[in-house]
C-alpha cells in the first residue's frame, strides 16, 4: 500500500536523523501503530545503507580490542529474541529508536516493578503524547504473567485506567483488566501466546469510569499506547 | 589501475560468505569467531563511527556499542534482507548517532573537516561485498540532485548532521532546509524505484 507522502517523508527523515524531537517521538509512535510507516522506515533503511559502505576504514586502536572483547563476556547473546516477527527484530533491533528504548528500560530498572533477571521477558512502555513514559507493562513468558506498574499520573477522582491489548489478529480491543497502582494477570488473558502476534500486539491504556469501561470496550481516551520489546 | 580492480569480485565474494559463516558462529556466542570478526570488520565500521564522533574516546566507546549490539543480535541477522556489512555499518552508524545526540556534541560546520563528496569515496573491495550493483545506483540517483541538497542527504547520513547544524552550514532557515531533504528524499526514492 502506497504511503502518505508525508509519512513518506518522515520515515525518510527518521533513517536520516534530521527530525526535531517532537517530530521523532511522533515517528516513534507510529513504528509500533502503523505498519506501512514501519515498513518504509525499514526500506529507507536499507536503500540508504550502502553509502555507509563507500566510508573509507580507519583503524581502531589496538588495546581497543583487548576491551572489546573483554566486554562481550558478560553480555549475553540474547537467544530469546529471535521468535518476535523477523524483519521487525532485524533491524527494529538495531534502529537509532535504540536510546529512547534505552532510556525506558532504565526506568524499568529502576522502579523493579516485576520479577525481573528472568530470561523471556517482554516489556512494553506505555508513553503518553507528552515526554515520558508513565506506565511499563511486562509480560514474563516464564511464570506467564504480564505486569503494569504506573509510574506517577494518577488518574483523577472517579475514573480509573484500563489496559487494552489492540491487534495482533483480534478483531476488537481486549480488556486486560483495570489498573490501580499496579496489575498482575495472567497471560492466558492474551489468549494464545504467540510470538509472532505477540510483536503485533499494541497495548494501550484508556481513561474509564471508576470499575472499569461498562461495555467491554474502550469508552473513554486513549492515552498511552505502546508495543512490546524483548528485554535482553 | 584497471589491472587491478579486476580483482574485486574474487574478493568481494570471499569476504561476504566469510562474514556471513562468522555471524552465524558468534550468534551461537563463539567468541573466536567474534575475536576474528572483530579483525576484519573493525576498521571499516570504526571509519563509519569517526565521521559521527570526532573525538576519539566517543568514537571508541560506540564502536564498543556496535560490537555488543553485533553479539547479542547476530541471531537476528538475516542475509536475504541485508549483506553482512550493511547490516554491522547500520549499527555502527546508529550507536554513533544515538552517542552524539546523547552527549550533545555539537559538530559545528566549521569545525568539519570531511567534505561531502561521492567522488572521494571510492569503496575498496570489501566495502563492496554484496552491495555493489546499489551502491552505484544510490551514487548515481545522488548524483542527479544538486550539489547543495547532496551535500545536505551524505551530511545528514554519514556525519550525523541535524537540520538546524545543516541549516547553520548551508546558511538556510532550518524550514528550507527540512523542504530540501523531503524532496531529495522523494527524488531519490523516485529514481531508485524507477531503476528497479
Amino acid at each position: 500500500m502506497a504511503l502518505d507522502e508525508t509519512l513518506e517523508e518522515m520515515a525518510g527523515e527518521y533513517v536520516l536523523g534530521t527530525l526535531s524531537a517532537a517530530e521523532r517521538l511522533e515517528a516513534q509512535t507510529l513504528l509500533s501503530q502503523n505498519s506501512d510507516f514501519a515498513s518504509a522506515v525499514d526500506q529507507w533503511t536499507e536503500r540508504l545503507a550502502p553509502l555507509l559502505l563507500a566510508i573509507p576504514g580507519v583503524a581502531p586502536p589496538p588495546a581497543l580490542r583487548q576491551r572489546i572483547l573483554a566486554s562481550i563476556g558478560s553480555a549475553a547473546s540474547s537467544g530469546n529474541v529471535v521468535d518476535l516477527a523477523r524483519r521487525v527484530t532485524f533491524w527494529r533491533g538495531v534502529s537509532l529508536a535504540a536510546s529512547a528504548i534505552a532510556a525506558a528500560l532504565a526506568l524499568f530498572i529502576l522502579f523493579k516493578p516485576m520479577p525481573q533477571e528472568a530470561p523471556g521477558n517482554y516489556v512494553a512502555v506505555l508513553q503518553p503524547e507528552g515526554p515520558g513514559p508513565a506506565f511499563v507493562a511486562a509480560i514474563d513468558l516464564k511464570d506467564g504473567t504480564i505486569s503494569v506498574k504506573r509510574l506517577g499520573s494518577q488518574a483523577e477522582a472517579g475514573k480509573t485506567y484500563e489496559l487494552w491489548a489492540v491487534g495482533g489478529g483480534r478483531a476488537a480491543p481486549q480488556s486486560l483488566g483495570v489498573i490501580d497502582a499496579s496489575l498482575k494477570i495472567p497471560t492466558e488473558h492474551l489468549g494464545k501466546v504467540d510470538p509472532a502476534t505477540l510483536g503485533d500486539t499494541v497495548f494501550a491504556i484508556s481513561l474509564e469510569p471508576q470499575g472499569g469501561s461498562p461495555t467491554g470496550a474502550p469508552t473513554g481516551p486513549v492515552l498511552y499506547t505502546g508495543k512490546l520489546v524483548a528485554t535482553e | 589501475m584497471a589491472i587491478v580492480l579486476s580483482f574485486m569480485p574474487i574478493a568481494v565474494g570471499i569476504m561476504d560468505s566469510e562474514l556471513r559463516q562468522l555471524l552465524a558462529h558468534v550468534a551461537e556466542a563463539d567468541k573466536a569467531a567474534f575475536g576474528r570478526l572483530y579483525d576484519l570488520v573493525s576498521g571499516r565500521l570504526f571509519g563509519v563511527i569517526g565521521r559521527i564522533l570526532p573525538r576519539a574516546e566517543l568514537a571508541e566507546d560506540a564502536l564498543q556499542e556496535t560490537f555488543v549490539r553485533i553479539w547479542q543480535r547476530a541471531k537476528s541477522y538475516d542475509e536475504t534482507i541485508a549483506s553482512p556489512m550493511a547490516w554491522m555499518a547500520t549499527i555502527a552508524r546508529n550507536q554513533a548517532i544515538d552517542l552524539r545526540r546523547r552527549s550533545a556534541e555539537k559538530l559545528s560546520a566549521a569545525s568539519s573537516e570531511i567534505d561531502e563528496s561521492l567522488a572521494d569515496s571510492a569503496p575498496d573491495p570489501e566495502a563492496l561485498a554484496g552491495q555493489a550493483g546499489e551502491l552505484r545506483q544510490l551514487k548515481d540517483c545522488l548524483q542527479r540532485l544538486p550539489d547543495e541538497r547532496q551535500q545536505m542527504v551524505l551530511l545528514a547520513y554519514r556525519q550525523g548532521f541535524t537540520r538546524e547544524e545543516l541549516a547553520e552550514r548551508f546558511k538556510r532557515p532550518v524550514t528550507t532546509v527540512k523542504t530540501l531533504l523531503r524532496r531529495s528524499l522523494i527524488a531519490l526514492k523516485e529514481c531508485l524505484d524507477g531503476a528497479r
